[in-house]
């Protein structure tokens, strides 16, 4: 009986996936030899506890808040990763233990036999990415632009098996309308029958960080918001009862994670499970499971669902699964020809080329048969002429049946054969759709870390400025700043501003930047403007307002430059800034007075910008919405005016037009109520 | 290239500077102007020609024209082209003290609106204030 797991059988490729897990990881081989699988897993643990130690001193050792809340998290990943260890320890030992009670008992079985039909499935990759969950803010949040953010750290833990994985940590505040996680995550060695936990944990981030408690109290904690099963598992797997002597003297030292740390702590929010029918080579969306309430401190309004990209590629798509030499039976003719070709079992196919060398370089192969749901295949013994069994392999191509007749050189071959094909396809009764088609993982290069600039990468957040300071002190510190930043103009062209100085009118128009929706501000970066990372994105990609308004320079300088001011201030920040209050007054001073009414500068930007979409209507537009919401506002009263008068403004030329309607938009009644007398 | 577009922006800083200083420099006291409207009949209704905003039921932060984001006065926000408004000499910008007589530092929105466009009247008489400054530069631009 050949079993799949037996290291004898010539399965693994050369450079195929597998024997390079084998290469470079001791643990791998552990699947084949039973006694090594402990000592690994030992050494996982050890590792384990190194790092978190290493955590918990860097936990103790920072000072900022977020490195605290990274160590934390790899603290309670470390602290996962050890309880998953130990448990699945416990479970090789019982494992172990009742098969040699098994052996003694019923001497004749042979550990590695089994009967001809348990078969197992091979094993897959399975990735998840693109995670995204989706907030449910009250209506009232994203429109406050007073009051402190509430900002709260999240991070996902992904478990299959023994394999845990941890996302990146994202800040989440009411300017975030998703919570998305970039990372992709790969589990290399899962079963098709796996679970793959995704546990969402949360940490509010103005917490006092105080001691914690006794350990005994924060093992309890860490078991519970692992998770209700998990800490079942570990209790029942820690029960002392169970276990062995000597596997349970370190667990018990080790069940107690070393001295209390003071520091961030994260609280489990939510929860899901998914398993192979939640694979699809596109986005799902899945329930989660939310625990807590509004209550908590770490609470974040969760919608209830979870989208994500679950791809599965089982090894038997992407690897060769059986190779060697056969012959391939002409059709028609007597007597029967064959061919000798070299049949290679990947995937869904049985590729069959002429040579050996053929396949190695890459070739065409001479012909391809499909093994797929469909297909039929039996061993006959029929053919006369050879003593070797042959096996025929039906298919249906287009109502049409199509059957090869194969043979090997030898019966053992043919065995093999045979072997191979019906492990394909209890693996494709088992991994199902994963089998129809292949599905592409993108394992993410390994990037460079991030920029190190801030979230908020403006000036304006570094910069307060004082109701009594004088405009030139703001100009000498913003000097010095662009004097420490580096300024790293892409611009092969000379800046927008310098338009300003040139009599012509109409100078370089550049597009007005969008104003990025409300679904995801934080994923600006994509624009190629802003991945400049220069901290005046706006001045670099000032719109036609600021050049256009070159009638007379003097009157421009003002509130073009002003334009300027105000423009980083909308684009760079995702998240609501803090107000600088002078500069924006005190330009504002300065604007022109309208020609006509028109060309205004207006001083304020527009604190909410970043989550209601400005309206970038045209201004008849604008005006009578105005207009309406007025008189849905106001009674009868005589304060209507006819959309008549308000039409004459917009014969001006485009470039007040623009300008006009940025203070429409900042005059947004939405924002701040006005009435047409 | 970076170095050259680096000194155009001190230049530019530079000029910014000078230029405010120079406007600093000239008067800024407040001006308070009498401005006497007459309203335009259209149809059925008497309309001024020009849109207010704030109040003390409205949040100051919004006022694009306050000095001060704490002041919750109210103010011209929109003047519309040669509306009575316009002809009479009023601006975007100002803050409307009084109008007949009626104080307008302290009143809703609503109260606001109510006391510009009562029926029977025809002619309103605003107190005005706007900043001298501006007025500087229309003219020195004009």
């Amino acid at each position: 009986m050949f079993c799949r797991t037996q290291t004898t059988r010539a399965a693994i490729a050369r450079g195929s996936a597998l024997e390079m897990e084998i290469r470079r990881g001791k643990f791998r081989r552990s699947v084949f030899l039973d006694t090594l699988q402990d000592s690994d897993i030992q050494k996982k643990i050890d590792h384990e506890i190194r790092m978190r130690d290493g955590a918990c001193k860097l936990l103790a050792a920072c000072s900022q808040r977020d490195q605290a809340l990274e160590a934390a998290k790899s603290l309670l990943t470390c602290n996962t990763r050890i309880m998953a260890y130990m448990s699945e320890l416990q479970r090789m030992k019982e494992a172990q233990v009742m098969q040699r009670v098994a052996r003694r008992s019923d001497g004749t079985r042979s550990s590695d036999a089994g009967p001809m039909d348990d078969r197992l499935p091979c094993k897959g990759k399975v990735a998840i990415s693109d995670l995204r969950i989706p907030l449910m803010w009250k209506d009232t949040e994203y429109f406050k632009n007073k009051g402190e953010l509430h900002r709260c750290a999240v991070f996902c833990l992904l478990q299959v098996g023994g394999e845990i994985h941890d996302t990146d940590m994202v800040m989440v505040d009411r300017t975030l309308t998703d919570i998305c996680f970039d990372n992709t995550i790969v589990f290399s060695e899962a079963s098709p029958g796996f679970e793959l936990r995704v546990e969402l944990y949360s940490c509010c981030s103005e917490e006092d960080y105080s001691a914690g408690s006794a350990p005994r109290k924060l093992a309890s904690k860490l078991s519970s918001s692992l998770g209700r099963s998990a800490g079942k598992k570990l209790r029942v797997a820690m029960d002392p009862g169970a276990c062995s002597p000597t596997s349970n003297a370190g667990a018990a030292t080790l069940l107690l994670p070393g001295p209390a740390v003071a520091g961030p702590k994260y609280h489990l929010l939510a929860h899901t499970s998914l398993s192979l029918s939640h694979v699809q080579d596109s986005f799902r969306t899945h329930d989660l499971s939310i625990s807590g309430n509004e209550e908590c401190s770490y609470w974040v309004p969760l919608y209830g669902s979870v989208c994500c990209r679950l791809a599965a590629q089982p090894h038997c798509m992407t690897q060769q699964m059986m190779s060697g030499c056969l012959k391939v039976k002409q059709l028609g003719g007597d007597p029967p020809s064959w061919t000798n070709v070299y049949g290679v079992l990947k995937g869904t196919n049985l590729f069959c080329y002429h040579r050996q060398e053929d396949m190695e370089a890459n070739v065409e192969p001479a012909f391809t048969i499909a093994i797929n749901k469909e297909t039929r295949i039996r061993a006959s013994e029929k053919d006369p002429h050879s003593k070797a069994q042959s096996i025929c392999i039906s298919n249906q191509y287009g109502g049409e049946e199509v059957t090869h007749t194969l043979s090997a050189d030898s019966r053992e071959e043919t065995h093999r054969w045979m072997e191979a094909f019906w492990q394909q396809f209890c693996d494709m009764s088992q991994w199902k759709q994963c089998c129809d088609d292949l599905m592409k993982i993108e394992l993410p290069s390994p990037r460079k870390p991030a920029l190190v600039t801030s979230k908020q990468g403006s000036l304006y957040h570094e910069i307060v400025i004082d109701t009594s300071d004088d405009i030139s002190t703001v100009t000498d510190i913003l000097t010095r700043r662009m004097q420490e930043l580096e300024l790293r103009s892409q611009l092969g062209t000379s800046p927008p501003w310098m338009s300003l100085f040139e009599e012509s009118p109409g100078g370089p128009r550049t597009p007005r930047l969008a104003r990025h929706s409300p679904r995801s501000p934080h994923r600006l970066p994509h624009s190629p403007l802003s991945s400049l990372r220069c901290p005046w994105p706006g001045l670099l990609s000032s719109d036609a307002s600021l050049t256009s308004d070159s009638d007379s320079p003097c009157s421009t300088s003002p509130c073009s430059r002003h334009r300027g001011w105000a423009e980083p201030l909308s684009l760079s920040s995702p998240r609501f800034r803090p107000r600088t209050l002078s500069l924006d007054a005190k330009l504002s001073t300065l604007r022109g007075r309208g020609y006509g009414g028109v060309l205004q500068c207006s001083c304020q930007p527009p604190s909410s910008s970043s989550l209601a979409p400005i309206p970038a209507q045209c201004v008849p537009q604008a005006t009578l919405s105005c207009s309406s919401s007025t008189s849905s506002n106001s009674s009868s009263e005589g304060s209507h005016s006819p959309s008549s008068l308000d039409g004459t403004p917009f014969s001006r030329p485009s470039s007040a037009r623009r300008s006009l309607r940025n203070l429409r938009a900042k005059l947004d009644p939405r924002n701040w109520l006005q009435s047409q007398v | 290239m970076v170095e050259w577009e680096y000194n155009n922006y001190l230049m530019v800083v530079k000029v910014l500077n000078d230029f405010l200083s120079k406007l600093n420099s000239q008067c800024s006291c407040v001006l308070q102007q009498r401005i006497e409207i007459r309203k335009l009949r259209q149809g059925e209704h008497l309309i001024l020609g020009f849109s207010i905003g704030g109040g003390i039921d409205q949040d100051p932060g919004q006022n694009p024209f306050s000095e001060d984001k704490s002041d919750k006065g109210i103010y011209v926000t929109r003047v519309t082209p040669e509306g009575p408004a316009e002809v009479a000499g009023l601006m975007m910008g100002d803050k409307v003290m009084q109008v007949n007589g009626w104080d307008m530092t302290m009143v809703t929105h609503d109260q606001a609106r109510k006391r510009l466009t009562k029926k029977n009247e025809d002619v309103v008489r605003l107190l005005v204030t706007r900043k001298s400054l501006e007025q500087a530069v229309k003219h020195s631009m004009m």
